[in-house]
């Protein structure tokens, strides 16, 4: 439906110290903006979404062929939902492949913060494209639920080829692996509820949140 | 006069029944015409002087949903006659065209021109049909707007009336602000400029507001009634009549002549804007200060005698830089996206881009890099180039208001680029040259300025359109260079009262020492009234000069910033201690790998060394010692993975000394290990970070990658006689395959010990899978393998 590369000028800083588990610590500021302002040269932000109707008493999106969802916390987090957004994003394989050279040269840390800096702009990537989906489907006075992967609580990641197929991944580059891994690595697939606002229309999506998740030794827990 | 537009027609479609699933709206236009003119009616009886047809989705890439793109022309003109039949001569018809729907490149996948030839088609036949104005609307991009305007421009004389539709954070979805939106479609010849959708009244007063204060174009209006909100499963807009209308004069006043109304509005809440209008007198006009403004998508940028001074940065350019001209030659543009960041970091404000190589489409090369350094930074871009072609693409492709670079009153300069600053609505960088040459004196070149200015003002350029170059010559070939440059800024100033630019550097040419002279000559400059510099950012003696410059030109009221500067202070903040000078040469080398300090290492070992200490000693007493309190330090939360990682490559930098001084003996070494990251996985980052830690701890690693069959890794284990194996899977879709791994290592009669770990493993699991040790992280891993080796 829409491809959609997103214009973002800076890597966000403290995300990206967040992903290389550095929290508050005091950490060398200067490596933090060399790897954000590296990964900011080699990232190539890239997107698609596509909207279909979908039925959450029976957990299927209306794609053609239909698409079952599997999953409790899944089921629970679109309830409510009549419509879905299904959205691929990626920053591209050369942030991957720099990482990778980097670390072989030695430059360990540095490969590592620019790894996280690639999560945060990948993650910047699709918070761009959820604004501008956001501005279409207000106009019919839907809301957004925050975006869910497969992965997340009991959904299960065998669902990614079904998700790649629905958000056409394919159109911006994005595969799976045999052991259905996305290449390049940096890329998400995501679905995000669309639901019906009885009374205010406010954009104040629900909030998501580190405690939802089950990995709790995450270095990148908040 | 105060005009007023209509409300929304789909609605009112919706609501007769008139568009079942599937159909197109805009085809009722040639189906059942009488309908369309009975809605222009309602609202034309209701107070609009001014109906908007029927044609939101009735360009040729919208209709293609329905298959209907060569009917376009058919359906644009047909709407237009419906909306005469109701408007007869009492209301004016607006001919509107909404969003692709799609995004324009780079953002998207859409080519600008196939947009623009799209507008076109359907401009043209609005026109033919005989619309009074074009109606550009709710419009989320500013580089589609763009599009649309040069199209309406290019085949039809009417007015074009241009609406962007504004998110609550005031801006539009790909990031323009009204500023910018005013500035850029104002001198790109748009003659009404305005907002509708998205918000509701409340929200579009504030930006009507700033549209005014950019703007001497009419602006419009056409707010949703409200938020929208969805209420037994239909889309309904909260606010009345009633309340729509006492907005009017609230939106009147904030300087909108036009006002009308948007998704959720009726007959009756036209009805009611006339109304709460009777009364109401247009508001008066009130000219503006034209000053110089820049913008890109998201951003404007003043140069202003009354501002502080803008840097305009000149590295992009590959004169005299073979590197940067290789890259530009061979299509990556790598350096071209450091130099346009590195500038921005260094205070530049607007960037020059000179695509100048040889031998190459520099049309081609213009048009990328001012698409890609778009993507990149928000700094307004100069588009520098001799030639019209090149800069034709440069201009077409900006998302923005350019600033061209430059026109002098060479007389093919001025036929060629003048009209092409009007078209796109760029401003010029105005050169005092002429075809007979340079002209020495201020007073000389006052004289040209004048011929460039005339002719640019009688081509329909104005005030805020220009920016005077001072024209530096050399001062070791003429010893009044800098005077004559000094009288010019000035007669500029009293002259003109436009801002004034130059290249600074060419002063110097030919004399010693010349960052002394061009940093005195800057000084004198700013003083003189310069107000755009064109500099190198990363010249930290001409930035000292600017932040003095500025403390003594009060531009940096009582010197507050300069105060500030950590450079200005005659202590700096944090004196650099040399912690290890109390340190015994060990203990140095230790706190150097807890440091993290990799660089001081070579210094710090041969010290050590030369201190007759053994090392093994060495290796035992700092670096491994080191690595162990980091350990420490990591497991209980004091310090962080990277941390660690910097400690690891400060051992690696020891380890490299100590290596090439003393070779390895066959034996040596706490044991062998063979990683891997199994079949299928592809994450490696985790099992490099583990391989880092071993190998920097005396381990003999062989790291076999990762995605690597259980064959080859169970293979490479017997012929090493691995002591430790160490499996990695990140996934749980990949987790399942090191218990084939630990299976076939079983099977082949191997006793090297298995350790496992990845996101997605657990203790119980790697028990389960027959590993001997889970480790939960690098460190861990790390300690693991010592325990395995010294038992």
């Amino acid at each position: 439906m829409a491809i959609f590369n997103s214009p973002f000028f800076e890597i966000d800083k403290s995300e990206t110290k967040r992903y290389a588990g550095l929290r508050k610590s005091d950490f060398d500021e200067k490596l933090i903006d060399e790897a954000c302002d590296l990964a900011r040269l080699i990232i190539h932000p890239t997107g698609n979404w596509e909207i279909y109707d979908y039925d959450d008493k029976t957990q299927t999106i209306a794609s053609t062929p239909p698409f079952h969802i599997e999953g409790e916390s899944i089921k629970k987090h679109l309830m409510g939902c009549d419509k879905v957004v299904l959205l691929a994003a990626t920053v591209g394989q050369e942030i991957e492949d720099k990482i990778t050279s980097l670390f072989k040269e030695g430059k360990y840390a540095l490969s590592l913060i620019l790894d996280a800096a690639a999560t945060s702009a990948v993650e910047q990537n699709a918070d761009l494209m959820e604004k501008a989906i956001f501005e279409k489907i207000s106009r019919q006075g839907y809301k957004m639920k925050w975006r869910f992967s497969p992965g997340y609580g009991d959904w299960p990641i065998e669902q990614q080829p079904e998700m790649i197929r629905t958000s056409k991944a394919e159109t911006i580059g994005v595969h799976l692996t045999e052991s259905l891994m996305l290449e390049p690595r940096k890329s998400i697939t995501a679905i995000i509820g669309l639901y019906i606002i009885e009374e205010s229309c406010t954009n104040e999506a629900e909030k998501h949140n580190c405690e939802a998740c089950d990995k709790t030794h995450c270095l990148a827990r908040k | 006069m105060i005009h007023i537009f209509d409300g929304a027609m789909g609605t009112i479609l919706q609501q007769k029944g008139l568009l079942p699933p599937g159909y197109c709206p805009e085809l009722l236009n040639i189906d059942k015409p009488e309908e369309i003119t009975a809605v222009h009616q309602q609202y034309i009886d209701a107070g609009s002087t001014i109906v908007e047809t029927n044609t939101f989705g009735a360009s040729p890439l919208k209709l293609a949903h329905y298959n209907l793109s060569d009917r376009a022309r058919e359906i644009n003109i047909a709407a237009v006659k419906a909306a005469r039949v109701a408007a007869g001569d009492k209301a004016k018809i607006a001919g509107s065209m909404g969003p692709t729907g799609k995004f324009i490149k780079p953002l998207g996948d859409l080519d600008f021109e196939d947009a623009f030839e799209n507008y076109k088609v359907q401009a043209a036949a609005l026109a033919e049909g005989g619309a009074d104005y074009i109606l550009i609307e709710t419009s989320i991009d500013l580089q589609e707007m763009r599009a649309a305007l040069l199209a309406a421009k290019e085949v039809t004389n009417l007015p074009v009336i241009c609406q962007l539709s504004y998110s609550e954070d005031g801006r539009t979805v790909t990031g323009t602000d009204p500023q910018t939106a005013a500035i850029t479609l104002d001198a790109m010849g748009a003659d009404i400029i305005g907002i509708n959708c998205s918000l509701g009244p409340e929200q579009l007063v504030p930006i009507v507001k700033i549209l005014s204060e950019n703007t001497e174009k009419p602006i419009s209006v056409q707010p949703n009634a409200g938020l929208p909100q969805l209420v037994n499963g239909k889309t309904t807009f909260p606010m009345g009549p009633e309340d729509f209308g006492k907005w009017a004069p609230k939106l009147v006043q904030a300087g909108a002549t036009y006002v009308g109304g948007c998704c959720g509005t009726s007959p009756a809440h036209i009805g009611a804007i006339k109304e709460a209008l009777k009364d109401v007198e247009e508001p008066k006009f009130k000219p503006l200060r034209r000053r110089l403004m820049l913008a890109s998508r998201s951003k404007t940028v003043v140069v202003d005698k009354e501002l502080p001074t803008v840097l305009i940065g000149e590295r992009i350019n590959p004169t005299g830089r073979k590197k940067l001209a290789a890259e530009i030659k061979d299509g990556s543009f790598l350096s071209v996206k450091k130099e346009a960041m590195d500038q921005v970091k260094a205070g530049a404000k607007l960037l020059d881009v000179n695509m100048g190589v040889g031998g190459i489409d520099q049309a081609k090369a213009m048009k990328k890099a001012i698409t890609e350094i778009s993507q990149l930074t928000d700094a307004p871009l100069v588009i520098d180039t001799s030639d019209p072609e090149v800069l034709e693409a440069g201009l077409r492709a900006y998302p923005g208001r350019a600033l061209i670079n430059s026109v002098s009153a060479e007389k093919e300069r001025l036929r060629t680029f003048i009209p092409l600053a009007i078209k796109y609505g760029a401003a010029i960088l105005c050169l005092p040259l002429t075809d007979d040459g340079i002209p020495q004196t201020a007073e000389e070149r006052i004289k040209v300025m004048d011929i460039i200015i005339n002719e640019a003002k009688k081509a329909g350029l104005k005030d805020g359109d220009f920016l005077l170059d001072g024209l530096v010559m050399t001062v070791a070939a003429d010893q009044y260079a800098c005077g004559h440059v000094l009288d010019t800024l000035r007669f500029y100033r009293e002259k003109y009262g436009y801002p004034s630019t130059m290249g600074l550097s060419n002063i110097s040419f030919g004399l010693p020492n010349r960052p002394l002279i061009n940093s005195t000559f800057f000084a004198m400059c700013l003083a003189a009234g310069l107000d755009a510099p064109i500099m190198n950012p990363y010249d930290e003696q001409m930035q000292n000069a600017l932040m003095a410059s500025m403390a003594l030109l009060g531009k940096d009221p009582n010197g507050k910033d300069f105060s500030t500067n950590e450079k200005n202070l005659s202590v700096p903040k944090k004196a650099a201690v040399a912690k290890e000078v109390d340190l015994t040469p060990l203990e140095a080398v230790k706190q150097a790998v807890i440091d993290g300090n990799a660089d001081a290492m070579p210094e710090l070992i041969e010290r050590a060394l030369a201190d007759n200490i053994d090392p093994n000693e060495l290796t035992e007493k700092a670096l491994t010692a080191a690595m162990n309190d980091i350990g420490v330090d990591f497991g209980a939360g004091r310090v962080f993975l990277p941390q660690v990682l910097l400690s690891a490559e400060a051992m690696r930098s020891a380890f490299n000394i100590l290596k090439a001084k003393y070779p390895a003996k066959e034996g040596e070494g706490k044991g062998t290990v063979v990683l891997a990251t199994v079949k299928g996985d592809v994450h490696d980052l985790g099992k490099n970070i583990v391989g880092a830690l071993l190998e920097n701890s005396g381990f003999n690693l062989i790291d076999l990658g990762k995605d690597v069959p259980a064959e080859e890794i169970v293979a490479t284990a017997i012929k090493n006689d691995a002591d430790i194996v160490g499996l990695c899977a990140l996934m749980t879709t990949t987790m399942t395959e090191i218990d084939e791994v630990i299976r076939q290592l079983k099977e082949s009669g191997n006793t090297s010990k298995v350790i496992v770990g990845g996101a997605a493993l657990t203790q119980d699991y790697a028990d389960e899978a027959g590993a001997d040790y889970y480790a939960q992280d690098a460190v861990i891993a790390l300690n693991i393998a010592n325990d395995i080796i010294s038992k």
